[in-house]
């Protein structure tokens, strides 16, 4: 019997176990996860140009992680994948004596899509109708919501923007 | 599931020296065709039908408490060289891995030839051979949990798996075709008893993706890799012959 073949079975051995390396099964650094939520604080008489607040600060409800919003100019926070709303306090001139918090809601509905096997599903978000809600009305210093993007798939633009 | 893995790797390794016993002894054949032509009487072989059952897929259902399944296996002698060769199977199959726990499960056959390229002594029966096989699976997939890909927690309970709703659940009506090469022997351990040792390699032609899923584990194939079409499984099986002849008058 030839020796070839012999070589042809070991070799198809070897190749099988390569195969059989679970390679795959480690989902990459650089895989994109869930989405966050960005926000632009625009001018509510020109909602196209942004105005930032005086002493402007966010923080979450019902986390005890430090929140860090801001890359670059846009104020960017996560989204609770637990739950169909998200709150975050947003205080205009923290610290002074005229220190105005409005809570607000986010509300979206969550859709989780597939990626690969190694790193299984990201979501994503939509928005609702109503995007967010004042808990706290009165004085509020938020004059209102502009939907620039429902659908929370990525983070390469904007989706609310909050005129104040 | 490790220690599993050795014992088979084992038994392949004595299996393969057997054969590799045998092959010594051919090198009789080279000896001047004078000699043994008297000896080489020519017989025809008589027809045969070969079924029997995969013992890995047997033992793989008491030691993993995540696998059920077991493959059928029967071949049909068409010449001196040729085989008619099928394999049918049913498999179910747990996975968990980092983020996601499915159940695969459902049944495949795979029908095909085999070449033997063995030179027999005459009265032995052995077999090394190539083949070749076109597979179908019919499947479903369930996903079971999952964790959601979160780079950088904030909230608290995200890491915790869904295990209702949202993109868990069923996906029916799932199908696979795929072509296998096959490499393997049989050894004749009694008269009509065999064990044989294949090992197979995959390439995945079509398979119908599920909803916001993919084939995992498709039966039969064994594990769909994101990378590439390509998959590997093997057998290790104990069949019985059974030889017949048609009248010929």
């Amino acid at each position: 019997m030839p020796r070839t073949i012999l070589n042809i079975i070991f070799g198809l051995f070897f190749i099988c176990f390569l195969i059989n390396c679970e390679r795959d099964d480690i989902c990459l650094e650089t895989t994109f996860g869930s989405p966050n939520f960005i926000i632009l604080l625009l001018d509510l008489e020109n909602n196209k140009t942004r105005k930032n607040p005086a002493g402007f600060l966010i923080r979450a409800i019902g986390s005890d992680n430090v929140l860090t919003p801001y890359f670059n100019d846009s104020i960017v926070l996560p989204l609770n994948t637990k739950e169909k709303i998200s709150q975050f306090e947003f205080i205009l001139n923290f610290g002074n004596e005229n220190e105005n918090i409005d809570t607000l809601q986010i509300n979206y509905k969550r859709i989780d899509k597939y990626i690969n096997r190694a790193c299984g599903y990201r979501s994503n978000f939509i928005l609702e109708q109503s995007p967010a809600t004042l808990l706290n009305p009165g004085d509020d210093w938020i004059k209102g919501f502009i939907i620039l993007k429902d659908t929370i798939s990525d983070e390469t633009t904007a989706h609310l923007g909050i005129l104040h | 599931m490790k220690q599993l893995r050795i014992w088979v790797f084992y038994i392949s390794l004595f299996s393969l020296t057997y054969v590799r016993a045998q092959e010594q002894d051919t090198s009789l054949d080279e000896l001047p065709n004078s000699i043994l032509d008297s000896l080489n009487l020519k017989k025809k072989t008589p027809l045969s039908f070969r079924f029997g059952t995969d013992l890995y897929r047997l033992a793989l259902n008491q030691l993993n408490d995540d696998y059920k399944g077991f493959e059928a296996v029967a071949d049909l002698q068409i010449n001196q060289k040729l085989f008619l060769a099928l394999e049918l199977g049913n498999e179910k199959k747990t996975k968990q891995s980092e983020q996601i726990n499915l159940t695969s499960s459902g049944s495949y056959y795979k029908l095909g030839f085999d070449y033997n390229m063995y030179d027999n002594w005459e009265g032995m029966n052995n077999h090394v051979y190539l083949g070749l096989r076109f597979a179908a699976s019919s499947h479903k997939q369930i996903l079971n949990s999952y964790t959601i890909l979160n780079r950088t927690p904030f909230w608290p309970g995200e890491e915790i798996p869904i295990n209702t709703g949202y993109a868990t659940g069923e996906r029916n009506d799932l199908n696979a075709y795929w072509l296998e090469i096959v490499t393997g022997f049989k050894v004749q351990l009694l008269n009509n008893l065999y064990l044989g040792l294949s090992l197979r390699l995959n390439r995945l032609i079509s398979d119908v993706i599920p909803e916001n899923f993919d084939n995992v584990f498709i039966p039969g194939f064994n594990k769909k890799t994101d990378e590439n079409k390509f998959g590997a499984g093997f057998n290790y099986t104990i069949s019985y012959n059974l030889p017949f002849s048609l009248k010929k008058k």
